[in-house]
């Protein structure tokens, strides 16, 4: 009884899926072949600081490291929440420790006020304006609204950082079933486009640019120019412009690009543009970066039938449904929408919940 | 004038007055005139309690997971004290369903009872572990008492236990009522026990009351009755049963390889499968399950067989009535129905003295049947394939098309490959051979539906087989493959095609849920195999339609890949499947099933980062500069080009002049989701969603204990009961606990108690706590009377709201009542916090003015450091703060009070000190045992003692011991001569000699004068007469009082013969109660009555 069921798993990637997904089961997973072929094997110092972040929201959880940090043991607690403060390490941003963390935090003994310190906008992971602006309306499908807040109280551009973000988020019973298949048309598109320790001008000339391109599409186009200034904009300078686009469902896409040396903020704004358009080209209901986190809910819902209607998995998404499927025992049935359509490539997911229930969650 | 008849009365069946008729007031109940209110403000209270109660009964809706189409049995318990009529009822209740009297009712016994409604009996003996069990899973119990004897412990007990675990529907029966002879006692007696029974239940539960025994069974039209109760009753969904998916098993086999029994001397583990049908939600492959009694398993395997006793089909459907041959159907493997008893390693066929082949006017029993065709060995029998189910019309299930159904010819391969398997298929046996059929021992798992003798047989018959055997034992899997080469070969040639899209999925499937085994058969094959004759090889037949299907197939994966076998069933990289947009094909060797295997995937690609966002690459984000492509975007906007005017109006809806929120959730109306998956295979369903309740399954558990086995006894319930996620896992438990106002004795902190929570019966050590001012939460002794407290234990996880009960022992020899307590989970954690007081004290050895240096409460300067400002008390009040350690005593330190403290005062810390409950965790396994009542966990201290015949060991400071308490002598003050010399005059003390002679006061003389002397003597003679007076009247009223006493004393006399006669006739009735079961205990089966 007490020797839990133990999940093996080679190799660095998909770290992050893999610690949420033994926390959210109760089941010890153990990572090995950490970079072991890399010339500075193991862990990187985000990942140590990922678990250690970790280690803070949960209550009882056992983290072992072996010696040469290429294998993780994890044997996961009760996530207990409650006021968290945590500096980030500045080579990654916010967005990496704060994903992992959004799959987490609903399912918490007290509800989560989670501060994070570092880097708000970096190339790789989302920024905390798609988080604010996105990820956290996809929370909202399933029933997890009241009290779910991102707060960024100060930005910080890589590579020095300094930004803040307040992270509240409400504990719920249960989540709700999904059953999202009907991707509307888009109805506005908003934006943030953001400098900090630049000329402000620079948000203003990407704003212009972006709509240059949006504007033959809708009217309905509002492109904030967000200027932090002073102690509030970090120790960098950057700009980026993250963009979203909603349908009448309430579908979301986005998309985001940050500044680079060498680079105007009109190729930026340009760049996000295009990318947004072909995300709004490849369909469906919920937005590429997301799909990981909409099916995990998925999962977790009630034991009825959830179906959520999304474009071709990302390679991220693939690794996570055969992951759920070693943690929940869950499968998903995906079907074309339309089999006789060949160029319409947007897919039906469908799963039974598994009546995930907030067990962490106090009634004295 | 007597002889006239009048005319009878007849109502009115129709028109206005058809509701009218009876007799007026019991009609309609009360006169509403009556109780209308008299007052506008009586009137206003009125409409209020009535809206408050109507609140109060609303209740949150739970959602019914139970299928409507096709429900599983409604488990109905007979539970009642041994001796009471349970057996009897049961008969009874069979007979009036199949129209068959069982010899010997066990286990759970399964009947049709109408066409939308199955039903499940099982009789509870009266070992408490039992009727836990029993109370988690029952729908309604049919609570017997003995009218004669009235309320025993056990039905109490029983009724607490289903309060703590969701109150199903329970309907008393009250018998042996013919034991009571006199008119007026017999209504007493119903009236008292009803009265009773609804305070315990509810105000007006339904209470049967069954008069004799005829025959050996109730009175037929009062069974009638019952029958008609049960048949129309409604089940309220239960939270726990529709949040678990469980099973009671009606049969139990033990697969394990006779060798390894024998060499183990059957002390080695067993593979052992239980059946029954599925009840909660729906059993998903790798779900953990706990069976009560043995503890926690995991599945092996969950196969879906053939409903043993189906509801009729469409075909009896139209008809109105259930048909005579459809009330027959009993399934009931562990008793003797039909001359054939399934025990756990054995078929026992029961036949009567003698029975001839031709006698085909007198209807077999399947024993019967199973012999006769025995001795047909050359016909084309069907010997297991078609057993168990004895008296079936319907030779076939309409859920026909259910893929697991089989033909002739894949009972053939299957026999094959039951004779691969099966080592041991006797010399005998294989005497039986007709054609390739064995007649292999383990065959008879396999549920079906039979064939009657009514119908003609025709040719190789159809076996009604519903289950594909899909055990091959590891070591052999390879060969049996190799061995059927047609199907190999045909399903590599599948995959040349092009491996077809649902065959595809299904090879999935199994490959998921079969985990080491092998699945030989595809359903693919299956399907083509029923047409082939028996000359033509399996493969070749419907060649040509498999290969234009194939051809279909290929066509329509040109544009679309198979995602759930890419992504859950072959051993692509996940890279690799998003990148592949025009795989057509997953190759054959790359669908293996051991892609459980750790995925080394990741460590090929040594460089790229975790990341969400992909990398936006200006050059493949070029086409967007194209005017065309941009236009090509505008269908998907509300602005763009589309079919009709519908969405600009919804836009409009949508429009949000402010622009500043992007969630406008509220506004999208939620499609209802779809009941189930559509047009996907079985495979995949199971797979996907698991297996729905109501079907009848198969489920093989691994690694169970060898006692289960050896002590099985099929009095005694097996539930396999499923656990979710989290209630896996070991933590500390804060519940709300109240002990029960029946239980005699107070509960104690770190005493163990048996708890029943979820599936699991387990001892622990519980820490009771209270709340304290919100601060901190305080261990306490022992628990409070009349008031919940909280208790924390280790113990497996329970969702948070699931209610338990608890024992103080389980055995049957306890007298008392022995529910201890009953409450509530409230939270589950990996730590406590409960804290106990800690008084550390110590005494002032140097007094300053309001400092002072105390020893003796710390031992060193170590520990001081660590309670450095800490507040102090001493016992007066004075109160204070630690300041520093002093050097010199080791652990002394300096302190400082608000006033000057005495050298008499103890100082003391009031610390809290955190305790954790003990990890001990102890599940009552009292199905392993050979006696399941004398289950014995952890024992009291106390009762260690008293069996080790052990002292009490005695702390000398715990002693009591007569307290002294010296009253305290103050010296008297002395002033020096010199300062009193100093002192002025009002401050110099004043110290006078005591007087030495008498007063005047003391000293003077009295002498009356005659006046006073005369009023005096007068005053004497009043009282000497009023003296006497008194006396008198004392001696008159002890007089009286003597007199009344002797009265009461009569009265009492007569009131104490009455008393003495009340319980000679008590004790007559305990006395035949407890000879009645000693009885039944040494008769065994030997009933206690006839009649």
């Amino acid at each position: 009884m007490e020797s839990r069921s133990l999940v093996n798993f080679s190799g660095h990637q998909y770290l992050r899926q893999r610690l949420v997904l033994s926390i959210l089961t109760g089941k010890n997973v153990r990572i090995d072949k950490i970079r072991s072929q890399d010339k500075d094997p193991g862990l990187r110092d985000y990942e140590v600081s990922l678990l250690r972040l970790l280690e803070k929201v949960t209550n009882g959880s056992v983290i072992e490291i072996s010696v040469t940090g290429t294998a993780v043991l994890l044997k996961p607690g009760v996530v207990s929440g409650g006021p968290i403060i945590h500096d980030c390490p500045l080579s990654r941003s916010i967005g990496y420790f704060l994903e992992p963390l959004i799959m987490i935090a609903p399912f918490s003994k007290k509800p989560f006020q989670l501060t994070l310190r570092g880097i708000t906008t970096d190339e790789n992971d989302l920024s905390v304006d798609l988080i604010r602006t996105v990820t956290l309306p996809h929370l909202q499908l399933f029933g997890i609204s009241d009290g779910l807040e991102l707060r960024i109280k100060r930005r910080g551009a890589p590579p020095e950082g300094g930004g803040e973000v307040q992270f509240l988020c409400p504990i719920v019973k249960e989540v709700k079933t999904l059953n999202f298949v009907d991707p509307g048309k888009i109805k506005r598109i908003r934006g943030i486009a953001h400098a900090v320790r630049v000329n402000p001008q620079f948000s203003n000339r990407m704003i212009d640019a972006s709509r240059s391109v949006l504007n033959r599409f809708i009217p309905d186009i509002y492109l904030y120019s967000d200027v932090y200034k002073g102690d509030e904009s970090g120790k960098s300078p950057g700009y980026a412009l993250s963009l979203l686009a909603e349908s009448t469902t309430s579908a979301i896409h986005c998309s985001e690009a940050v500044s680079t040396p060498g680079e105007t903020p009109e190729d930026i704004a340009l760049l996000a543009t295009r990318a947004l358009l072909s995300e709004i080209r490849h369909g469906g209901c919920v937005d590429r970066k997301h799909q990981s986190l909409v099916l995990l809910m998925m999962v977790l819902g009630s034991e009825d039938i959830g179906q959520c209607r999304m474009e071709e998995p990302s390679v991220r998404t693939i690794q996570f449904l055969r992951d759920i499927k070693i943690f929940f025992g869950s499968v998903f049935n995906i079907t074309p929408i339309d089999p006789t359509d060949s160029s319409n490539t947007e897919l039906l997911y469908s799963c039974l919940g598994t009546g995930y229930v907030n067990v962490n969650r106090s009634l004295a | 004038m007597e002889t006239q008849t009048h005319k009878p009365h007849r109502p009115a069946q129709s028109g206005s007055k058809a509701g009218k008729t009876g007799k007026g007031k019991q009609k309609t109940g009360f006169n509403e005139k009556a109780f209308a209110p008299k007052s506008g403000r009586r009137a206003d209270r009125q409409a209020r309690r009535n809206v408050e109660r109507d609140e109060a009964r609303l209740h949150v809706p739970l959602v019914n997971r139970t299928p409507d189409d096709e429900p599983p049995p409604v488990i109905i318990a007979i539970v009642g004290p041994p001796g009471v009529g349970k057996t009897t009822l049961l008969k009874s209740l069979v007979r009036r369903y199949a129209k068959q009297t069982l010899s010997e009712a066990k286990g759970p016994i399964t009947v049709v009872a109408g066409k939308k409604r199955r039903l499940t009996f099982i009789e509870c003996n009266s070992d408490l572990n039992s009727m836990i069990d029993i109370g988690k899973v029952a729908d309604l119990v049919l609570l017997m008492i003995d009218g004669s004897y009235g309320f025993e412990m056990e039905t109490f007990e029983f009724l607490n236990i289903l309060q703590a675990h969701g109150f199903p529907k329970v309907i008393g029966i009250l018998t042996h009522l013919d034991l009571i002879k006199k008119q007026a006692t017999l209504r007493a007696t119903k009236k008292l026990l009803k009265r009773r029974f609804w305070n315990e239940i509810y105000q007006g539960a339904k209470l049967f009351y069954l008069s004799g025994v005829l025959n050996g069974r109730y009175p037929d039209t009062e069974i009638l009755n019952l029958s008609r109760f049960i048949s129309v009753m409604k089940f309220r969904p239960l939270i726990f049963r529709n949040t678990h998916p469980y099973l009671l098993a009606d049969r139990i086999e033990d697969l394990t390889p006779r060798e390894e029994i024998r060499t183990s001397k059957g002390r080695c583990d067993r593979t052992v499968t239980l059946y029954g049908y599925l009840r909660g939600t729906n059993l998903r492959q790798n779900t953990k399950v706990h069976i009560p009694g043995v503890g926690d398993m995991d599945i092996k395997t969950v196969t879906k067989l053939g409903d043993p006793c189906p509801l009729p089909d469409a075909d009896s459907e139209k008809r109105r009535k259930l048909s005579e041959k459809k009330k027959l159907l009993v399934h009931a493997p562990m008793s003797d129905v039909g001359g054939v008893m399934y025990d756990k390693d054995a078929v026992w066929i029961n036949v009567p003295g003698n029975f001839t082949r031709g006698a085909t006017d007198v209807p077999h029993g399947e024993g019967e049947r199973m012999v006769i065709d025995l001795q047909d060995a050359r016909s084309n029998i069907r010997l297991f394939g078609s057993s168990s189910n004895p008296l079936t019309i319907g030779a076939r299930h309409h859920d026909r098309e259910n893929s697991y159904s089989y033909d002739d010819d894949d009972d053939d391969d299957d026999d094959d490959d039951d004779d691969d398997e099966e080592e041991e298929v006797s010399e005998a046996d294989s005497e039986f051979r007709a054609g390739d059929q064995v007649f292999s021992e383990d065959e008879q798992d396999d549920q079906g539906s039979g064939e009657d003798d009514e119908q003609p047989r025709t040719g190789p018959s159809n076996t009604g087989r519903h289950a594909v055997r899909t055990i091959v034992r590891p070591t052999r899997g390879f060969f049996s493959k190799e061995k059927e080469g047609g199907d190999v070969a045909f399903a590599d040639s599948d995959s040349e095609l092009g491996l077809s899209d649902d065959e595809g999925r299904d090879r999935a499937g199994e490959i998921m849920y079969a985990d080491d085994e092998k699945e030989i058969l595809s359903d693919g094959e299956e399907e083509f195999d029923e047409d082939s004759e028996d000359e033509v090889p399996a493969w070749k037949s419907g060649l040509a339609a498999k290969a234009s299907a194939a051809f279909e197939e290929l066509n329509r994966r040109r544009w679309h890949k198979d995602w759930v076998a890419m992504i859950y069933s072959s051993s692509l990289s996940p890279a690799q499947i998003a990148n592949s947009a025009d795989t057509t094909e997953v190759k054959q060797d790359e669908i293996d099933d051991d892609f459980f295997r750790v995925n080394s995937s990741g460590a090929v690609n040594q460089d790229d980062l975790d990341m969400t966002k992909e990398v936006l690459s200006p050059v493949a984000l070029k086409e967007w500069e194209d005017e065309g492509v941009l236009d090509s975007l505008k269908t998907l906007f509300i602005t763009g080009d589309h079919d009709g005017g519908v969405a600009d109006h919804e836009t409009n809806a949508h429009e949000n002049p402010e622009g500043g929120d992007f969630v406008d959730l509220e506004a999208r109306k939620a499609q209802p989701a779809p009941a189930e998956f559509e047009g996907i295979d079985t495979g995949t369903r199971a797979l996907v969603e698991g297996y729905r309740p109501g079907t009848y399954v198969r489920i093989e558990l691994v690694s169970v204990p060898c006692e289960f086995i050896q002590h099985f006894d099929s009095r005694y319930p097996i539930i396999v009961g499923g656990l979710l996620a989290a209630e896996e896992h070991m933590g500390y438990l804060q519940v709300r606990i109240k002990r029960h106002r029946w239980f005699a004795r107070t509960l104690k902190t770190n005493d163990p108690l048996i708890f029943s929570l979820g599936w699991r019966r387990f001892q622990s050590v519980p820490i009771y706590s209270l709340d304290d001012h919100s601060i901190r939460m305080r261990m306490l002794k022992y628990t409070p009377e009349h008031m919940h407290c909280y208790a924390s234990f280790y113990g497996p996880v329970a969702l948070p709201n699931t209610g338990f009960c608890a024992f103080n022992a389980l055995s049957g020899e306890t007298v008392a009542f022995r529910v201890s307590a009953t409450g509530v989970v409230l939270d589950i954690g990996r730590s406590t916090k409960i804290v106990k007081k800690l008084k550390l004290t110590g005494v002032p050895f140097k007094i300053f003015k309001n400092t002072a240096f105390i020893r003796d409460m710390f031992t060193s300067a170590l520990e001081v450091a660590k309670f450095e400002g800490a507040s102090i008390r001493t016992v007066s009040g004075i109160r204070g703060q630690v300041k520093k350690a002093l050097s010199k005593p080791e652990g002394a330190f300096r302190a400082t009070f608000e006033d000057k403290v005495l050298m008499s005062d103890i100082i003391f810390l009031r610390a809290w000190y955190s305790i954790q409950p003990r990890r001990f965790y102890n599940p009552v396994t009292s199905l392993l045992l050979s006696d399941k009542s004398r289950w014995f966990g952890m024992r009291l201290t106390g009762q260690i003692r008293r069996d080790e015949g052990l002292k009490t060991p005695l702390a000398v400071n715990s002693t009591y011991k007569p307290i002294g308490r010296p009253s305290r002598r103050f010296n008297t003050l002395k002033v020096p001569k010199k300062l009193q010399a100093a002192l002025p005059y009002a401050s110099k003390p004043r110290l006078m000699k005591p007087q030495s002679k008498q007063t005047y006061m003391q000293k003077r003389a009295v002498v009356l004068e005659p006046e006073e002397k005369k009023t005096i003597a007068l005053l004497q003679q009043i009282r000497a007469l009023r003296k006497d007076q008194v006396a008198r009247r004392r001696e008159k009223q002890q007089e009286r009082k003597e007199t009344h006493r002797k009265k009461v004393q009569k009265d009492e006399a007569k009131d104490a013969e009455k008393e003495k006669e009340k319980k000679k006739v008590y004790m007559r009735a305990a006395g035949m109660k407890s000879k009645r079961e000693a009885d039944i205990e040494e008769g065994g089966s030997r009933k206690r009555r006839k009649t």
